[in-house]
């Protein structure tokens, strides 16, 4: 053997070491790699995806599918905004009185669950309530916009409005996939449960596409599928509505398949005259619910989630209480002004330190 | 043959010292090119910049059509100051420091993130 020939073999033993040394590095945790994406495409909100793939192109491509989903419902369930091309929950309303509009399966399917939640949450959750919401709405905006010169709708202007809030008004035509409101004064707002509703249907598609452990959250309304690959639960932070504060988080909850979500009053408001105003609208007092700083709702159904979140948020406590003790599989938590926490009959176990 | 051998096992040294170096300079090489915590602005798909945390700094994030974002780095935190948006939700929002925590200004566009911050101990959060 030559010199030449016994060098180049012994350079090769040496890549050989040098390669299982960083191989050694990189395979403590063997199995799938966590990776995570975001994008603001969709709810006007922040889309946050957590999970774990076996490549970083494998998890890019699952992402793709989801946004497309989450696109595609955002699209339909809007009320501010036409696109090409498609009906959507805005189409309804510019044709209130007007005529029927022939609209997608997944906008019928969307309103007969409004219409399901509006009996099941004794008439709290009300899609129809538009024409009141719209109010707050523009107000809202002119007053953040403005706000030395941000005012209250005048009562009169909600109570006129909230005359033109029966749920009974939304005809739907099944046999002809078409959608008619018959009050021309009326209009749909499906903000309070479109997004629940749309991310448990992408959370459906993730897993028939074969996802078997990630983390939806659009907007922190939450959805877990499966668990961590390691075999824990999913870990979520509870935002703590207190922003001053050096706590991120309230508490923090661990889940498997399973949804969570919260309304709070301390990111969507306007202040009139020192008085925070949030976006969540009682339908009983036409006014923004101020017994609670957020609620948060567990359940395995984030549409459900979404809709209660809204209803128990416009509830004394009692109250909640006690409605959320009617559903099976659902719990909560209420954070109060000062900062105090309740929880439903069995929230605790989900609690960890 | 003794001293082959001898040059044998001299080689042998020489190359194991030569992978131990690789393989301590190439972890070396990771850690001051991954490690050090910052912030990452975004504006849409962009990436508009990039801020060590442990450095103070106050910067002005300019859009083309005049609105814009202050962010303010202090103490190892990053936050929004400032903002041109109507609902101010960035501004509201606390100062961020651990991996993965995020500001975000729907009205711009403007996301600010941390990369290599202190481990979160959470895998998102719920607001």
């Amino acid at each position: 053997m030559n010199k030449q020939k016994k060098i180049s073999i012994f350079i090769i033993v040496a890549i050989i070491i040098v390669a299982a040394l960083i191989g050694f590095n990189y395979n403590h945790d063997k199995g799938k790699t966590l990776f995570t994406a975001s994008f603001l495409d969709v709810f006007d909100t922040k889309t946050d995806i957590v999970g774990y793939s076996d490549s970083k192109q494998e998890f890019s491509q699952q992402v793709e599918k989801i946004k497309e989903k989450l696109v595609y419902y955002n699209n339909l369930y809007d009320i501010y905004n036409d696109y090409d091309n498609i009906n959507n929950i805005k189409t309804i309303n510019d044709n209130a009185g007007i005529k029927p509009v022939k609209v997608d399966t997944q906008i019928i399917n969307l309103l007969k669950y409004c219409k399901d939640i509006y009996q099941k949450t004794d008439k709290q959750v009300n899609v129809a309530m538009g024409s009141v919401l719209s109010i707050w709405h523009d107000y809202r905006e002119e007053g953040s916009e403005n706000p030395d010169n941000a005012k209250l709708p005048p009562m009169e202007e909600l109570m006129e409005a909230s005359k033109h809030t029966n749920i009974d008004d939304i005809i739907i035509d099944e046999a002809n996939s078409t959608v008619y409101l018959k009050d021309p004064e009326m209009s749909l707002d499906v903000g309070s449960i479109g997004k629940g509703y749309a991310v448990q249907r992408v959370v459906e598609y993730a897993k028939e596409i074969g996802i078997t452990d990630m983390l939806i959250s659009v907007g922190g309304n939450v959805c877990a599928i499966g668990q961590k690959d390691d075999g824990s639960k999913w870990r979520l932070g509870i935002q703590n509505p207190d922003l001053e504060s050096e706590e991120t988080y309230s508490k923090k909850v661990e889940i498997k398949d399973a949804c969570i979500v919260t309304s709070g009053d301390y990111q969507r408001y306007y202040t009139v005259d020192n008085v925070k105003y949030c976006h969540i609208i009682d339908p009983d007092t036409l006014m923004p619910a101020n017994y609670f700083s957020s609620v948060s709702i567990i359940t395995k159904d984030s549409g459900l989630a979404d809709a209660l979140s809204t209803s128990v948020y416009n509830m004394p406590f009692e109250e909640g209480l006690e409605f959320i003790n009617n559903f099976d599989g659902v719990e909560a938590m209420w954070i109060f002004e000062d900062g105090s926490i309740k929880y439903s009959d069995n929230f605790e176990q989900y609690v960890v330190e | 043959m003794k001293k082959s051998k001898r040059n044998d096992i001299i080689l042998i040294i020489v190359i194991l010292i030569v992978a131990l170096v690789f393989y301590i300079g190439f972890n070396y090489y990771n850690s001051i090119n991954t490690k050090e915590p910052v912030t990452v602005v975004k504006v849409g798909d962009e990436v508009y910049g990039t801020f060590p945390l442990d450095k103070d700094v106050v910067e002005k994030i300019e859009l083309s059509d005049g609105s814009y974002n202050i962010l303010e780095i202090h103490n190892g935190k990053a936050d929004i100051t400032e903002a041109s948006c109507p609902d101010g939700i960035c501004v509201n929002h606390r100062a961020i420091s651990k991996q993965n925590e995020t500001i975000v200004c729907l009205p711009n566009k403007v996301v600010v993130e941390i990369h290599n911050g202190q481990k979160n101990d959470v895998d998102t959060i719920t607001n």
